[in-house]
């Protein structure tokens, strides 16, 4: 069968499956196996398989699950209560108030996790029921959170510029301080934004602000900032120190968080099995989702689309600005029905010679695709922080897909702030080199 | 038209992917276009470490491997990865012509053919401080990610540690190690002198990829077919071992360029590297004494001529 | 019948866990291990197989908990009867999808029993033994769909649908 019609059968199919409530990781294998199939290839079984126990044994997913349960764990503890208190005097004046703790603390959690999914399902955790609690708009809330989560990705540590380093034989160590300086970056569009929001609908945030914003009380309220600053320092500290590399230190960040959880009396051994079998839920679902999209991406492998695709994209010859502009939307299109890690790994072989040639720098290039997934993550119908933040909060995900759209739009705002401005990008590395 | 696919785990910057590239190319034109093997490179359609095995079960029929993941399979598949056996790319060649039988027949009970090797560059010290003598590394941690890099650690002295690939640049800048054996290529990729000063010239082993295929979907292929593969193979094959030398020159210029401290070994660590050789040849010939006994035979006679 | 099923949704979560917390002691020890210079073999090939057994193990405690992610925006609006249906076809498709993959999965464990496949790091592990708790989860999940499509097959609602509704009358 000819190739444009094997994608518009296997698009079409996905989509009728996915309406359907088919489950998404069920359906990312179905179709995987049906891309097989019709370019003849008939050992769908032993691909799936291999594919799967392959995929299933990666280094750098390991910490994965080992964030989510330390998001568990915190959940769990005072923590939540403890970061509104001791962010709150500092926050309750600014316009948009308390919406600004879940796009700092993300900010601050992408510090210590690889990957966005579970810096939103820990932020998430934290923040979504107190904000609930206080009377916040629940579409800002979840709109925020979406956004800001994808900052684990680009805030180093980060599973993605591994992903990308390692395909694209760029340092791992420069691109992850290249992502540091347009993490503030988003951080500031996130927060300008909220800002600007909140000026414009103050019927939508709780009308009185009951805390106390006087200095004194900021200043008390640092004590309780205590315990989470500790924890971030205690993995920082022990990555920074020569103790442990960036993928240990999940382990660090989940003995960190038990012991903060035994010092403030939440560990039971109850409350241990619960956020044992919460992340277990959360990491099972992510995990399955992976290898579903991990057996998609072999069967596109097999089928060449994604090459074919890029092939045609580079006939055009186009000059480096439009090259991004129309690689900006091959990515956000092909990001609607593949996760993150599966895009760069499966374009980056045939983009990246097209990429070179153009006198695009590679470095700068990584940091580009992060923003070009990260706001992947917030596309429907396939994207993770969508998935993460629909079983935290029950809404269906074209909900919450509305509340984070603008946030996507922000990322789009920064993906056209680094290519005017490369230095935001290349500044940092550049003063790294040894002197 | 028969199509394959081809696996391989290196991006396509490095040697033995432009090598297999090559390889397709010559072999579309050659036939007309009768057979035509896609290249999947960097690990993109299939793992690195499942690349054995979906070349054997036939998921893919032809696959490009580094050589010693398989040495736990097998310990002929580790002769390239035996310390200070052979330091230039004339030993190596008369090793590889020495192994190539029991490579060949290891991976035919396997059902797969061998068609081609493509070496890299020697194997040789990235350190933090300069290193004259065994006595320079004392205490220090090198990486390991193998039985015979972490003995090599024990060796020299040093406290074998382990470290995964993408950890490699923060664990010496916190230094959580301080030395490290492998190739300048692979330091080129990584952009070594990001993370470490000195770079020490002991080459201790030469490390080949090879090129193997599924030999059920081989003998499938016409008579004349399965020839111009193995002419084009046997082409790869040389031009892996011509190029390679250049290749492994320009990138020791690289690292020089960027500001690392390119040396020779002295004579003191060169003769100290030579005895630790000699343990590991012993401990390794201990593993399968009568097939690596046959390959060390006919690589002492190619020597000798 | 029904305890004895409870029990084993319960051990397929709790293993899972486990996997997690073995995870979190390989790369503990292999910190500490650095710490005191001893080195723990191949460290990371043993959390990828935690991290495997863990992700299959759990699957089907998360299918019945309703964990597992999938679009309810369309079926939610449906009747009750086209809704029975649309959930006994997806639940008859899933089914056979899954009886597949345990079939494919089970295969790949045994050719690696029969090949002696052993990996490739530190320490050489026959294949087959991490590769286990792979295909056991698989069939687990299968038994899990199976449970689910007996229930809708019943006229029963599904456990899973049961969670889901939970989440959404929170919605309200
Ligand atoms: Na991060
Ligand atoms: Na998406």
């Amino acid at each position: 069968m000819d190739m444009t019609w094997i994608s518009i059968l296997l698009a079409v199919g996905m989509l009728v499956m996915l309406t359907f409530g088919v489950w998404v990781s069920f359906t990312l294998i179905a179709i995987g196996g049906l891309g097989l199939i019709l370019s003849e290839n008939y050992q769908v079984g032993m691909l799936f398989a291999t594919g799967s126990w392959g995929a299933a044994t990666s280094w750098s997913l390991t910490a994965l699950p080992l964030f989510i349960w330390m998001g568990e764990v915190l959940f769990r503890t005072r923590l939540s209560e403890d970061l509104f208190e001791g962010l709150a005097p500092w926050l309750g004046k600014v316009p948009g108030k308390l919406l600004h703790v879940n796009i700092l603390s993300c900010g601050i959690f992408a510090a210590v996790s690889g990957s966005s999914a579970a810096t939103a399902a820990t932020i998430g955790r934290m923040t979504l029921p107190e904000l609930r609690k206080q009377g916040y708009s629940e579409r800002m809330a979840i709109g925020t959170l979406a956004g800001s989560g994808t900052l684990g990705l680009l805030i180093p540590p980060s599973i993605i510029l591994i992903v990308y380093g390692v395909a694209a034989e760029v340092s791992i160590a420069r691109l992850f301080i290249a992502g540091a300086l347009p993490g503030l970056l988003l951080i500031c569009l996130f927060m300008g934004f909220t800002m600007i929001w909140g000026h414009l609908h103050k019927d939508e945030l709780p009308s009185t602000t009951t805390q106390d914003t006087s200095w004194s009380a900021r200043f008390k309220s640092l004590g309780k900032l205590l315990p989470v600053t500790g924890l971030i320092g205690f993995v920082l500290g022990s990555i920074y120190g020569g103790l442990t590399t960036p993928t240990e230190a999940a382990a660090i960040g989940v003995t960190g968080s038990l012991i903060l959880a035994a010092c403030t009396g939440s560990l039971t051994r109850q409350s241990f099995i619960d956020s044992l079998l919460g992340a277990v839920k959360s990491a099972c679902m992510i995990g399955f989702i992976l290898i579903g999209a991990h057996f998609l991406t072999l069967a596109m492998g097999f089928l060449g689309i994604p090459s074919a695709l890029a092939q045609w994209i580079a006939s055009l010859g186009l000059s480096p600005i439009v090259l991004i502009l129309y690689l900006t939307v091959f990515f956000v299109v092909l990001g609607c029905f593949l996760d993150g890690i599966s895009v760069v790994v499966l374009t980056v072989a045939v983009v990246l010679p097209m990429v070179k040639s153009a006198g695009i720098d590679l470095l700068w290039f990584g940091i580009f695709i992060v923003l070009v997934v990260e706001m992947s993550q917030i596309t429907p119908p396939v994207g993770f922080n969508l998935f993460v933040i629909q079983s935290l909060t029950g809404k269906n995900i074209l909900y919450v897909a509305k509340a984070a759209l603008p946030f996507f739009l922000l990322i789009a705002v920064a993906i056209i702030l680094i290519t005017w401005f490369p230095e935001i990008v290349t500044y940092l590395p550049t003063t790294m080199s040894k002197g | 038209a028969e199509k394959w696919h081809m696996p391989t785990p290196y991006g396509d910057g490095n040697l033995p992917t432009q090598i297999d590239y090559a390889f397709a190319k010559e072999i579309k034109a050659k036939t007309n276009g009768e057979l035509e093997i896609v290249v999947h490179s960097g690990g993109s359609l299939v793992k690195h470490t499942e690349i054995p095995r979906s070349v054997k079960t036939g998921q893919v029929q032809i696959g490009d491997i580094f050589m010693g993941i398989l040495g736990n399979q097998n310990p002929v598949f580790k002769h390239d990865n035996i310390p200070f056996l052979a330091t230039s790319f004339d030993q190596a060649q008369a090793l590889w012509a020495a192994a190539k039988p029991e490579i060949e027949k290891a991976l035919d009970k396997d059902g797969m053919k061998l068609l081609y090797a493509v070496p890299w560059p020697a194997q040789s010290l990235y350190t933090r401080n300069p290193v004259n003598s065994l006595a320079d590394l004392e205490g220090e941690k090198m990486r390991a990610y193998s039985p015979s890099t972490s003995r090599l650690a024990d060796l020299m002295g040093t406290i074998p540690t382990t470290i995964q690939v993408p950890d490699i640049p923060q664990a010496f800048s916190t230094g959580i190690i301080q030395a490290m054996v492998t190739s300048p290529s692979t330091g080129v990729d990584s952009q070594a002198w990001d993370y470490v000063n000195n770079y020490t010239d002991i080459k201790a082993w030469i490390p080949k990829d090879i090129v193997i295929v599924n030999k059920r979907a081989f003998r499938r292929l016409d008579k004349n077919i399965q020839d111009i593969v193995l002419a084009a193979a046997k082409n790869a094959e040389t031009e892996g071992w011509k190029r390679i030398v250049e290749r492994a020159a320009k990138d020791k210029a690289t690292l020089a360029e960027n500001g690392m401290t390119i040396s020779e070994p002295s004579a003191e660590l060169t003769t100290q590297l030579e005895a630790i050789g000699k343990t590991m040849e012993t401990e390794w010939t201990a593993e399968a004494p009568k097939e690596i006994g046959r390959i060390l035979t006919r690589y002492h006679q190619e020597l000798g001529q | 019948m029904n305890s004895f099923k409870e029990k084993c949704y319960q051990c397929s979560g709790l293993l899972s866990g486990l996997g997690i917390v073995i995870i979190t002691l390989l790369l503990l020890a292999q910190i500490i291990g650095r710490l005191f210079g001893f080195i723990v073999p191949s460290a990371g090939d043993f959390a990828g197989y935690a991290l495997a057994a863990s992700t299959f193990l759990g699957l089907a405690y998360t299918f019945r908990e309703g964990g597992h992610i999938r679009v309810t925006l369309v079926i939610q609006r449906f009747s009750p009867v086209p809704r029975k249906i649309q959930e006994a076809v997806i639940l008859t498709l899933s089914l056979a999808l899954l009886c597949f993959l345990s079939y494919a999965c089970s295969s790949m464990v045994y050719e690696s029993y029969i090949y002696d496949d052993v990996s490739y790091g530190y320490i050489p592990v026959p294949l087959w033994i991490p590769q286990l708790p792979m295909a056991i989860g698989i069939i687990a999940l299968n038994l899990a769909v199976l449970d689910a499509w007996i229930m809708a097959l019943r006229g029963k609602t599904p456990t899973y649908s049961r969670h889901e509704d939970a989440l959404a009358l929170e919605e309200i």
